[in-house]
């Protein structure tokens, strides 16, 4: 029997995944934990296990391509796996070279076939000029979507409108009765996909010109991985949305760090290392537990604003592929200890890309730390839907004035950026200050 | 020699609609099949001589129905020689004109068969002269598809296909029609009307394999006399000749029994012409049935060669086949282009006729698909009562969740010419609300189309029903 394995649902909202690393080749025999092949998918690598004993019969990814979910990556014959059987296979390929190469081309058109579905949409406008013979290689044999454009409720000449000029029109969103897609809702659509603007997605392309740079020296260029566009794309779109205000603070330290370094061989023994981002990660959770509108978000669509009853809080992981951003559920309810083991685990998985793509959604707060970097202090954007992020320098020796004379403190420094929309200037002063005051007093955690 | 730019190997509705969009968009097209003139199964013996026989049988049948309205016609009589006459004098006219067309486009006819020696090169043999090689960059395999005919049983002088149907060398007496699908059906009102005593074989349960039932069932009712003498669930299992007779052996739920015919008209679908023209052996794929598996564009699994048509999967359709042609002549001139229908016609041009477009009931049903279907009755349609038509019928194929129109079906006369307008309406993703509000000029049989959208909303002008919507 041939087993097609797909790319499974990952997430919500996730709905592709780039392959960063074919494991197999056709031929090879695999067991069903096997992994075939090395994927990610908005910030989060997975690998794609074989889910049968069998023998690979074709492989229809490759390392780059991007693949939807329910996409045939890889089709396995589990009944192959004989030695009888490769013999045959390979005595056959001796005999007919014609057949071989013909395979070759076959797959070669799927490759372009995957590589036009990708790249379709954003590259295809620009080559009107190229010459008929390789314009012919850019022809797409097949819509962007699963779905074939004639599923779209558009009219013959809409839909090869849409074909000729590169538009995906499983994309464009119908203006018409029952979302019937118009002429020109097609060339809108155009439109905004070259000013970068696309209609639907959240995602800001910069449409600033750029100079020639070559004409002051050597360049080169390089292809963003998917974790670079995310960011791109979330953090510019945030920036532009989200009005930001950012309030500074300090926290006096020295009896907690005391304390950290009095507790960390406790934690250590549970397996965890106690850090001052997992004391404030309880000390945050608390605080959004006592301040709820930072625990929400805002939906301008209908002018409400979403109040979260589970407290779930992100923690920014600096790993080699960039920012990764996993999230510990229900914070409020950990403790400092079992914060600390989850948190080294977590971050951990993100840097050797074992983390689990659900695992990075569903932050209601933030935290960044660059205390370990250094920095007196920085201006963290924050990430929608969520409203604020607490970002955190490295504490310092001050000479303080406390009863009568300086004394050296150990001082924190913090920053909150927050969204106006919903937070006005004293709720982010108030909230600020408590977390700051929580560090320095934990009992304030009480009232 | 150089290599020619394009060459399409079948000059049928697919294959001369391809060559003439390859002229068209200014690439060198050269055109090959063993007749005289372009025009393929469906000019010289398919669509076109069929259909100038059901006219003639319509006119025949309407005058004998005449009868009922006050108008009698006597003396009315089958000449069969000029039958023929008439007959080759619409397809001499309608190939001859193709011909001059494919001269004024400046493709390159070349009369004979060949076969493929390579991914870039073919042997053509020539109705006369010399074999040769000739070489391309492109190819488009046209060559439709072949009538099946019954285990053991080659077609001849008694043992017809549509081809040898049409030659019309006689009427016979009593004539077996095996299958009951479109061209069993269209046959069976051509000979009828001719003559001949027919009887229906039909393996399965019923006419028009697919089709929806409501549509199947105003047929039945209409043509009684076609009906009363068909057999479903029957295979024919032997066929030998008796002095100038044929002893038809067929196999019933009843057991076998033997009938005695003057002729069999065998009509159980084609298979693709895709054997034996060397298209596996440059390595072009085909599926388990014979068909070549193509893409969007037509292309098959070698970059170069396309195939449109009969050959290259159901429905076997020349409308089908001719936008194939366009669109793979319009891929290969660099364009931008799918084959992507929405909804594709079919027509049975028989007294009544039977139209469908896009989805029917039954295809609904097996995708799970939840649809509404609206039906207008032609009992109340004024232009069918003026015609004298008792049944007849109109349904749309309708999404409950947007309104969108996806199927349609009709039964009656011009039910042809009506499915046009479904599919327009499909195509053009138009929702009922559309062909409600849209003037239909009155008194014709398109108002069904109105009104059946009005059924839809429940308030049809010339049906009372319960409000639904």
């Amino acid at each position: 029997m041939i087993k097609e394995i797909k790319l499974p649902e990952i997430a919500d909202n996730v709905t592709t995944a780039t392959v960063l690393e074919v494991l197999v080749s056709e031929g090879d025999k695999v067991g069903a934990d096997d992994m075939l092949a090395e994927m990610e998918s908005d910030k989060a690598s997975f690998e794609l296990p074989s889910e049968v004993d069998g023998v690979v019969k074709e492989v229809k990814v490759k390392a780059g391509d991007e693949v939807k979910v329910g996409q045939v990556m890889f089709t396995i014959d589990t009944e192959g796996g004989d030695a009888g059987e490769k013999e045959e296979k390979s005595s056959g390929e001796k005999e007919e070279p014609a057949a071989k190469e013909e395979k070759k081309e076959t797959s070669e058109k799927d490759e372009a076939k995957v590589a036009e579905d990708k790249k379709q949409a954003d590259r295809e406008p620009e080559k009107e000029q190229e010459p008929q013979a390789s314009k012919k290689e850019e022809v797409s044999s097949a819509p962007a979507s699963d779905k074939p454009a004639s599923h779209v409720p558009a009219s013959p000449a809409v839909r090869r409108l849409a074909r000729e000029i590169g538009i995906d029109i499983t994309q464009v969103k119908g203006s018409g009765p029952s979302a019937r897609v118009t002429e020109e809702d097609v060339k809108a659509f155009a439109k905004s996909v070259i000013q970068g603007k696309p209609s639907v997605s959240s995602g800001m392309v910069d449409d600033f010109e750029l100079p020639d740079f070559s004409k002051y020296g050597e360049i080169r260029r390089e292809k963003m991985d998917t974790i670079r566009k995310i960011t791109a794309k979330s953090m510019a779109g945030s920036w532009q949305n989200v009005p930001h205000v950012f309030q500074f603070d300090k926290t006096d330290v020295t009896e907690l760090e005391k304390f950290r370094k009095d507790y960390s061989k406790l934690v250590e023994k549970q397996g965890g290392k106690l850090t001052v981002t997992a004391i404030l990660l309880k000390l945050s959770a608390l605080g959004l537990r006592k301040f709820p509108k930072f625990n929400a978000s805002v939906d301008m669509k209908n002018e409400e604003i979403i109040y979260k009853d589970y407290v779930n809080i992100g923690v920014a992981v600096d790993t080699e592929r960039g920012l990764i951003v996993p999230v510990i559920r229900d914070a409020d309810k950990k403790s400092i200890t079992e914060l600390s083991v989850e948190l080294g685990d977590i971050a951990e998985r993100a840097r050797t890309k074992k983390i689990k793509p659900d695992e990075l959604q569903g932050a209601n707060f933030t935290i960044s730390n660059l205390g370990g970097i250094g920095g007196t202090n920085f201006t963290p954007i924050v990430n929608r839907p969520t409203v604020a992020i607490l970002g955190v320098s490295r504490s310092q020796m001050e000479p303080i004035w406390m009863d009568g004379e300086f004394k050296p403190r150990l001082m924190l420094p913090l920053s909150l950026s927050y969204d106006h929309r919903l937070i006005d200037g004293a709720d982010g002063a108030r909230f600020l200050r408590w977390l700051c005051e929580a560090m320095q007093n934990p009992l304030v955690t009480m009232f | 020699m150089a290599k020619k730019q394009v060459i399409v190997l079948g000059a049928g509705p697919g294959g001369y609609a391809a060559a003439f969009q390859a002229a068209n968009l200014d690439l060198d097209v050269t055109l090959i099949d063993p007749k005289p003139d372009p025009g393929g199964v469906c000019l010289f013996h398919g669509c076109i001589p069929t259909k100038a026989l059901l006219h003639l049988a319509a006119v025949k049948d309407e005058s004998e129905k005449a009868a009922d309205w006050g108008l009698t016609f006597s003396g009315v009589k089958v000449d069969i020689d000029k039958v023929r006459q008439w007959k080759q004098s619409v397809v001499k006219q309608l190939t001859g004109g193709l011909g001059q067309l494919a001269k004024a486009r400046k493709v390159e006819y070349l009369q004979g068969w060949a076969t493929l020696t390579g991914k870039n090169s073919l042997e053509f043999s020539p109705v006369k002269g010399e074999k040769k090689q000739i070489e391309f960059e492109n190819l488009i395999i046209a060559t439709g598809a072949t009538p099946s005919g019954l285990p053991g049983v080659d077609f001849n002088d008694d043992v017809w296909n549509a081809e040898l149907a049409l030659e019309l060398k006689e009427v016979p007496k009593r004539l077996l029609v095996v299958g009951a699908g479109y061209i069993g059906l269209e046959m069976s009102v051509i000979y009828k009307s001719l003559g001949s005593d027919i009887t229906i074989a039909e393996f399965t349960s019923d006419i028009l394999p697919g089709l929806d039932q409501d549509l199947r069932d105003v047929f039945k009712k209409e043509r009684k006399d076609l009906m009363q003498n068909t057999l479903f669930n029957t295979k024919v299992t032997g066929v030998t000749k008796k002095g100038k007779k044929l002893e038809v052996e067929l196999e019933t739920k009843d057991g076998k029994k033997k009938e005695s015919f003057d002729k069999i008209l065998v009509a159980i679908g084609g298979r693709p012409n895709s054997r034996n023209i060397g298209l596996e052996e440059v390595g072009v794929e085909l599926d388990d049935k014979g068909f070549v598996n193509v893409d969007l564009v037509r292309r098959t699994s070698v970059q170069n060669i396309y195939a449109i048509g009969d050959v290259a999967g159901q429905p076997m359709l020349a409308h089908k086949a001719s936008h194939e042609g366009r669109v793979a002549a319009e891929h290969i001139a660099g364009h931008k282009t799918a084959f992507e229908p929405k909804a594709i016609p079919a027509v049975v041009f028989t007294d009544p006729e039977i139209a469908w477009t896009g989805l029917t009931e039954g295809e609904a049903k097996e995708q799970g698909k939840k649809v509404e279907v609206a039906k207008f009755p032609w009992a109340a349609s004024g232009r069918a009562v003026t015609l004298g038509l008792k049944n007849g019928l109109t349904k749309l194929i309708i999404d409950p969740e947007n309104d969108r129109i996806l199927g349609a079906g009709f039964v009656g006369k011009e039910a042809g010419a009506m499915v046009a307008e479904a599919t327009l309406a499909i195509e053009m993703a138009a929702v009922a609300r559309d062909l409600e509000l849209t003037i239909h000029p009155h008194p014709t049989l398109s108002e069904t189309i109105m009104e059946a959208a009005e059924v839809y909303f429940g308030h049809a002008t010339h049906i009372h029903k319960k409000k639904k919507k």
